[in-house]
């Protein structure tokens, strides 16, 4: 569009040039001067008199021409415009300079076409303009008037034309600009949402995009049906990576296990959760199975070697898997339960994973909930002690009664002892509640012996943590003093595992307790490590059987295995009378066991045939 | 969500736009009704202001002249702004074909313009950046394809300098353009100055350009001089830019009031 007369010089050598003589020069620069300024011309005012000097002649040419032709003059007009002398100013001037100088200058007479004598003297020629009345110079006049009123025209088009070209253009570059802002505004808002959504380590959805994915599921209509699945990955070990090759190699490890589980996960999302946390979200699953074939692609994904600064490097990984239905459950919930499940395959032995198991769950978040409450049952009076009888086998005496503990659980009823005193053991509240117990079963063993002169003996069992703690034999004595209680009415039963190491203190406080003449005896028997050097040493009155053993004894007496049990039970019982200590078997539930045990010599023997755990006034009743 | 600032600015042609009113005062009709009524309000401040663009647009065709027969056959056209009649590539490609162009604005629509008035031209392009940002125009791809900088170059820095603030520190930009040049190379520069003029015109010219999305800042001979640190001057040295070389005598009336003071240096 741009013409430039620089690069195509317009023919301006009209042929017969020379017939015009120096007038055309003149007449041209005075054009030239006229339109410079008017607007920008790229040429140089020599090359600009040059192309109007072609116009000129055009112009006498157009004059002169039989018979008049419009279209020379809109020619011309769109020339000047197309040459860039394209303004108002432009054409005004244009028209101004040839109404007034074209003729003079040029040496035209208004009657005929130039001659080479004429030139420049316009006296020489006949119908000058005083030559009055119509003829041929009134002719001429009325052919410039057409002339410059089509060269007018010609300009207006050109210049219409080409403003509204220029306009068109200007317009077009504005919106195509715009529209390529805009692209790039999207796409940096693009940008921006990647890094907003991806970690910029591994370039993984980061978690903030995974939890929007895993509530799209929950959010999308579709068969009540639908389920999902969730692994929870956790590479293990990693820290020992960072611990030992530093935090860049460790992230170099990371990027690459990025790499691998994505492409191990095909078209699930992969997400880095943080640190060596991963997870997959698997979408629309069938069954289980679709989640465990996508958890074992992931870890052997994983498992695959890496080179991290020049070293090979294994790493392997947990992972905790959830499937269930959509309905029914939470983002959140199964974020929990993966978690949860993570922790399942790390303490199962880790490089596996584990799959969610709501019954062990249930039972988990029991033992949970179970634990933290006891502290304030304990306060709010929750225990109680049941109490077993302890029976004389020779005679059929009740010799004592083993002080058992309940929790009277406001929504779970009563709650036997195996259901807390592991937990107890290990939030380290057995302390505290074999305190309770402890002086429970003394102030209810004085109650007896102001009961009955045969009044039994308690027994009671104490923890690990009990027999070791330093305070033992102050609270016993101060117990045994607190209720007059004859120490004699007191039996503590320990275990084995509470004895095996017989340097620390528990064997201080055990003697210092014997000597106080509080019965001690030692608690399932058989089934530990069984040390017999502690029986020679230690001032202990009493081995109670453990169940197992006697349970043996219910089978008739010619299955091999029963006898088996019978002849450990009486070389046990042997070793005790030799050692001066009674036997008391445990879990005795028939007459024949009772028979047997008898035989065997067994002193003692507790068990539901003897007497289920009873509340203390049932107890009572047997004095 | 707060635009982060490696998003590209908007296109906003509410606002009066120098490069199109620069178009209006060279009579081209490539301007909105904003850019011409802020081109009005110029004239009426200063009523040569066409003259002086003119002037300007000549001065940057008789350099391109010059550097062409100097031998020189890169253009990088730094601040081109709209396309309009006279471009360096068409001078430049008219004499001397193989010549080939780089065009820099930091105005989209004028980039925009350029790259339709370019296309089908293998040896001329246009890119969009700022000339306070010299290392990405010289690093820039489009621009290597064209112009091999262990060639001389010719580098055009017409009529955009004073679109600079002085924090801008418009003497290091055009020094680390500078030393991205072979020798041989040139620099063409104007500018506008304060000088010649009334501080009253200027402060009227001024309110104008705060308008648009160009403030002006105006600068003596004496720092225009310092722009071609490095360059020596060829004849006439730094001058009114009608003066420069003129090849007519009606070039312009009053020179003094010409506004931009301008010159073509030869790198050593």
């Amino acid at each position: 569009m741009i013409h430039d007369p620089d690069a195509k010089p317009d023919p301006v050598a009209a042929p017969g040039q020379d017939r015009y003589g120096p007038g055309l020069a003149v007449f041209a620069r005075a054009w030239a001067k006229a339109v410079t300024g008017t607007s920008y011309l790229p040429v140089t005012p020599a090359q600009l008199e040059e192309f109007l000097e072609g116009l000129t002649v055009r112009l006498v040419e157009a004059l002169h021409e039989e018979p008049f032709s419009l279209r020379r003059g809109y020619q011309i007009g769109s020339d000047l415009v197309a040459a860039h002398i394209a303004s108002a100013e432009g054409l005004g001037r244009t028209i101004e300079v040839i109404e007034l100088r074209l003729l003079r200058d040029l040496g035209l007479s208004p009657a005929g076409p130039p001659t080479a004598a004429s030139a420049g003297s316009p006296d020489a020629t006949s119908g000058g303009p005083g030559s009055g009345g119509p003829g041929p110079g009134d002719d001429l006049r009325d052919r410039m008037a057409r002339l410059l009123g089509t060269v007018a025209i010609g300009y207006a088009r050109a210049l219409r034309d080409r403003t509204l070209d220029e306009q068109e253009s200007i317009r077009r570059a504005a919106m195509v600009a715009r529209e390529q802002a805009e692209h790039a505004l999207r796409e940096s808002e693009a940008r921006f949402r990647h890094q907003a959504t991806h970690d910029p380590l591994t370039d993984l959805p980061n978690r903030a995009l995974f939890a929007e994915r895993l509530a799209g599921v929950f959010e999308r209509d579709g068969r009540s049906g639908r389920r999902l699945g969730v692994c929870f990955v956790d590479l293990d070990g990693f820290k020992m990576v960072n611990d030992t090759l530093g935090h860049q190699a460790g992230d170099q490890l990371l990027v690459s296990v990025a790499r691998n589980l994505r492409r191990g996960a095909g078209e699930h999302l992969v997400a880095r959760m943080g640190g060596d946390e991963f997870v997959i979200l698997v979408e629309d699953t069938t069954c289980t199975d679709d989640v465990l074939k996508v958890a074992d692609a992931a870890l052997a994904a994983v498992n695959e070697p890496y080179v991290v600064d020049g070293q090979e490097l294994r790493v392997s990984a947990s992972i905790g898997i959830v499937e269930r239905p959509v309905a029914g459950t939470t983002p959140s919930d199964v974020m929990r339960a993966a978690n949860i499940t993570l922790h399942w395959a790390k303490s199962s032995g880790k490089s596996r994973w584990a799959l969610f198991d709501p019954e062990r769950n249930e039972r988990e978040l029991t033992r949970y909930a179970l634990s933290s409450a006891m502290p304030a049952a304990l306060e709010r009076g929750e225990f109680c002690l049941d109490y077993q009888p302890l029976v004389s086998l020779c005679d059929g005496r009740l010799l004592g009664v083993e002080a058992l503990v309940r929790w009277r659980h406001p929504q779970l009823g009563v709650l036997r002892p195996d259901r807390f005193i592991g937990l107890a053991e290990e939030t380290g509240l057995i302390v505290r509640l074999g305190s309770w117990v402890l002086a429970e079963a003394c102030r209810q063993a004085r109650r007896w012996v102001g009961l009955s002169e045969k009044a039994p003996f308690v027994s009671v069992n104490l923890a690990v943590r009990q027999v070791r703690g330093p305070g033992l034999v102050k609270e016993v004595t101060g117990l045994l003093r607190e209720h007059d209680l004859p120490p004699d009415r007191l039996q503590l039963e320990i275990t084995e595992s509470a004895m095996m190491n017989t340097a620390d203190e528990s064997v201080d406080n055990l003697r210092s307790l014997a000597d106080l003449g509080v019965r001690i005896a030692i608690d399932d028997f058989g089934t530990g490590y069984s040390n017999l050097s502690y029986l020679r040493t230690l001032p202990v009155c009493e081995l109670k059987v453990a169940g197992a053993f006697v349970e043996g004894l219910r089978a008739p007496a010619t299955e091999p295995a029963s006898v088996t049990d019978e002849r450990i039970l009486a070389t046990l019982v042997s070793l005790a009378h030799t050692l001066d200590l009674t036997v008391t078997a445990e879990g005795v539930e028939t007459a024949t066991q009772a028979d047997r045990l008898r035989a065997i010599g067994c002193d003692a023997a507790q068990g539901w045939h003897f007497g289920k755990p009873m509340p203390p006034s049932l107890v009572d009743a047997l004095l | 969500m707060r635009r982060p600032d490696w998003a590209p600015e908007t296109i906003d042609i509410d606002r009066p736009s120098a490069a199109r009113m620069y178009d209006y005062f060279l009579g081209g009709s490539h301007n909105f009704a904003v850019d011409r009524e802020a081109a009005q309000a110029m004239i009426a401040a200063v009523p040569e202001a066409p003259l002086i663009a003119q002037a300007n647009r000549a001065f940057l065709r008789r350099s391109v002249r010059f550097l062409v027969e100097a031998g020189v056959r890169q253009f990088l056209d730094i601040g081109s702004g709209i396309p309009t009649v006279g471009n360096v590539h068409e001078i430049a490609q008219a004499m001397a074909p193989e010549s080939t162009v780089v065009y820099v604005d930091i105005d989209p629509v004028a980039v925009g313009h350029s790259r339709e008035i370019l296309d089908g031209n293998e040896r001329a392009l246009a890119i969009r950046a700022d000339i306070r940002d010299p290392d990405r125009i010289l690093d820039h791809p489009d621009v290597l394809k064209l112009i091999d900088f262990g060639q001389p170059v010719a580098l055009m820095i017409v009529a955009v300098l004073h679109y600079v603030r002085d924090e801008d520190r418009p003497t290091d930009l055009v020094g680390r353009l500078r030393s991205a040049l072979a020798p041989g190379s040139y620099l063409a520069l104007s500018q506008a100055s304060g000088e010649g003029r009334s501080p009253a015109e200027w402060d009227e010219a001024s309110a104008v350009y705060k308008r648009t999305d160009r403030p002006l800042h105006n600068r003596g001979r004496a720092e225009i001089t310092q722009l071609f640190d490095g360059f020596e001057l060829v004849e006439p040295g730094i001058v009114w830019v009608p003066e420069w070389r003129p090849d007519s005598s009606h070039a312009f009336e009053d020179v003094e009031r010409a506004i931009y003071i301008g010159g073509v240096g030869r790198l050593r």
